[in-house]
């Protein structure tokens, strides 16, 4: 008997579909062992992880504020993966989005007129996140350094320049000697909605979903980042400047990152302090793979992944389970979604010598 | 002159998870595939290393428990990336996750609990040469390990046959189909004793460098030995040299804050990284320069029979 793997000729939606439902699936056959190893009863897990979030009011709001930074995250990913260069660093744009905001927070807080404050905000979170992706970016571009390396190695020197400001000249005096700065006022602060914890950056993750989709689909400028995603070859005989649109989207997608900084502090934080980001700009690769790259199904994806993040916390509250709990979810999705993307692409054949001829002698 | 000895062994020390690491990767990419999951599995590497050590005080089973799960762990990049045909990048970066997991999940309850660690054991004769003496020969059993696996891969990879054939899988998978080698064997090969090498490289972190346990003890190392296999040319003697200059700027982080040096200690942390930024800029100008191909042809090419596209 031999196995082997034939090509699909057309790549079947519903496989899709069957694929995601079969890897979900293994990721709670998976997460059943780690239950048992953890000393957990397996069913009463689910069952309590599954009332939590979906049958209380809480449960409902939380993964819609988690959902909101995976949603920027996974779109910064998403943009530069669209033209086929990898952004594994939106963790570090994050955080020197927030940086950016807060040192604008720390000195105009109160000397601008109503509403000026938080639009000045988003801009510098923005410049914050856009030139720390243009480093990555130029050097790709201009060098051709591996934009994978570089892009991650400046999350760590992002995370430490946030510990220098907050164990140094941004720590509140007023505080106990907290790294934490100072809470802003309510003129930074974004607005909630209604009586929850929802806040307004939500929406703005939805705007900004649909002009990366607006942009990628309908202007002549996406057309280029996607042609050089599909075949930089044909970009470079077409005459579009790769360089110039490499450093471009990794700003744009340092500055989508920059955001997501922005929205966890303008929305629930209102002030700097240590891990603002629990893996956010890493979990942003996910959601963009499993949304293949297309800012509409960031938000799907930003939602599953959200559902994971309040799985951990949990877990984390009833069961004392360690938060990092999320990354190794994480990489059990990835690996099933990777392990069996293979399938919608090709149809496994199995076929049997012994077979074949007993099916010719009675063909005769 | 004590404390600039001191300093050297210190960057050794230092270096020598960097070089099983870098060692790991290059055997992996030289057969074609990239592993961005080091970081992940010297995590991995090093708990088990930690709670085989905890358990039964014994080195060596310690470093061969923490072998063997990093190679169980990178089985999985290699069924995923090489059987399953999926992206070698995507593939990796989920270990990283996996593996960071992994150690989080399981190391949470030892966060704080102390080992022993290796003590240095002077090689009669050689630790007497000036400064080389004291800094190589005055080592832990493992760092020795280290220099007898720079040799070993060395010799391996570039005179022997199995060595050969890694090195072909790499370059021209297609030729080597034709001629009868099983190229995903190979791979698979490469990359579970890659993973191998890699998980004492993470090993070495709780029995030698920091004998108790935190949470993401390797502080993206694996993501600097990254870096280093392109830095080391592929090549494991470079990978030795490539290491301790790192372990350089690893040690001097320490010693200048010993020192008192004016600088914020966050600022210190940031060396390495950024010098790992401008090494990796630095070597890629001047491939482009030289225009020399020294990158394994058909790294992180899916390999697949039997198709015309």
């Amino acid at each position: 008997m031999r196995f082997f793997l034939e090509k699909r000729v057309n790549t079947s939606s519903w496989g899709r579909v069957l694929v995601l439902s079969v890897a979900f699936l293994l990721v709670l056959f998976i997460s059943w062992f780690f239950f048992l190893a953890a000393g957990i009863e397996p069913i009463t897990a689910f069952q309590i992880v599954g009332e939590e979030i979906f049958l209380t009011k809480y449960g409902w709001q939380d993964l819609l504020v988690k959902m909101t930074p995976l949603m920027f995250t996974g779109l910064a990913v998403a943009l530069a993966a669209q033209m086929r260069q990898w952004n594994i660093g939106a963790e570090g744009q994050f955080h020197i989005g927030t940086v950016a905001m807060t040192w604008f927070a720390l000195h105009y807080d109160g000397k601008l007129p109503d509403g000026m404050l938080i639009v000045m905000l988003l801009i510098m979170a923005m410049i914050g996140g856009g030139l720390w992706g243009c480093i990555p970016g130029f050097l790709k571009a201009r060098f051709g350094v591996n934009e994978i390396i570089t892009s991650l190695l400046f999350n760590y020197i992002a995370a430490a320049w946030v510990d220098h400001l907050l164990f140094g000249a941004w720590r509140d005096p007023g505080t106990n000697n907290f790294p934490i700065t100072k809470e802003f006022s309510e003129a930074a602060q974004l607005p909630l909605y209604g009586n929850t914890s929802i806040h307004a950056g939500l929406i703005l993750a939805f705007i900004v979903v649909v002009i990366i989709a607006w942009v990628l689909w309908k202007t002549r400028l996406g057309f280029q980042i996607r042609l050089i995603g599909d075949n930089p070859d044909a970009a470079r005989y077409a005459g579009v400047k790769i360089r110039t649109l490499t450093i471009l989207v990794f700003a744009a997608s340092g500055a989508i990152a920059g955001l997501a900084g922005f929205s966890e502090v303008a929305g629930i934080h209102y002030r700097l302090q240590q891990n603002i980001s629990i893996g956010y700009g890493y979990t942003g690769i996910i959601v963009a793979w499993l949304a293949r790259n297309h800012p509409l199904g960031v938000v799907l994806s930003a939602f599953f992944m959200s559902i994971v993040f309040v799985s951990a916390e949990v877990l984390q509250i009833e069961y004392g389970l360690p938060i990092s709990v999320v990354y190794l979810y994480q990489g059990i999705i990835l690996f099933t979604v990777l392990g069996s993307e293979i399938f919608t692409e090709y149809r496994l054949r199995i076929t049997s010598i012994w077979l074949k001829q007993r099916l010719t002698k009675t063909g005769n | 002159m004590e404390f600039f000895i001191q300093f050297l062994i210190a960057a050794v020390g230092m270096g020598t998870p960097l070089l099983f690491a870098t060692l790991g990767g290059v055997i992996g990419e030289r057969a074609g595939v990239i592993n961005l999951g080091m970081e992940g599995l010297m995590l991995v590497g090093a708990l088990v290393a930690f709670v085989v050590m905890l358990n039964t005080g014994n080195y060596f089973y310690a470093v061969a428990a923490a072998a063997i799960a990093s190679g169980i762990v990178s089985m999985i990049h290699g069924v995923v990336c090489l059987m399953l045909r999926a992206s070698q990048i995507a593939s990796g970066l989920a270990l990283t996750f996996f593996g960071t997991g992994l150690s989080g999940f399981f190391g949470d309850k030892l966060t704080g609990t102390t080992i022993e660690p290796l003590i240095r054991i002077p090689i009669p004769g050689l630790n007497a040469i000036p400064v080389l003496g004291p800094v190589l020969f005055n080592q832990d059993i493992l760092v020795y390990f280290s220099y007898f696996c720079v040799v070993l891969l060395w010799w391996m990879l570039f005179k022997t046959r199995l060595g050969l054939n890694i090195r072909s899988v790499g370059e021209a998978p297609e030729v080597c189909d034709s001629l009868g080698l099983s190229v995903l064997g190979y791979r698979f090969f490469a990359v579970v004793g890659g993973g191998m090498m890699i998980g004492i490289g993470g090993a070495y972190f709780p029995l030698a460098l920091t004998p108790f346990w935190v949470d993401g003890i390797t502080a993206g190392r694996g993501w600097i030995a990254v870096a280093l296999v392109i830095f080391a040319f592929w090549d494991p003697i470079k990978a030795l040299g490539g290491a301790y200059l790192f372990g350089i700027a690893l040690a001097l982080e320490l010693r200048l804050q010993i020192l008192g040096v004016d600088i914020s200690p966050y600022f210190l942390k940031m060396i390495p990284y950024v010098l790992t930024i401008l090494v990796l800029t630095l070597v890629t100008i001047r491939h482009n320069r030289l225009g020399i191909q020294v990158m394994p042809a058909a790294l992180g090419n899916v390999f697949f029979r039997g198709e015309k596209n």
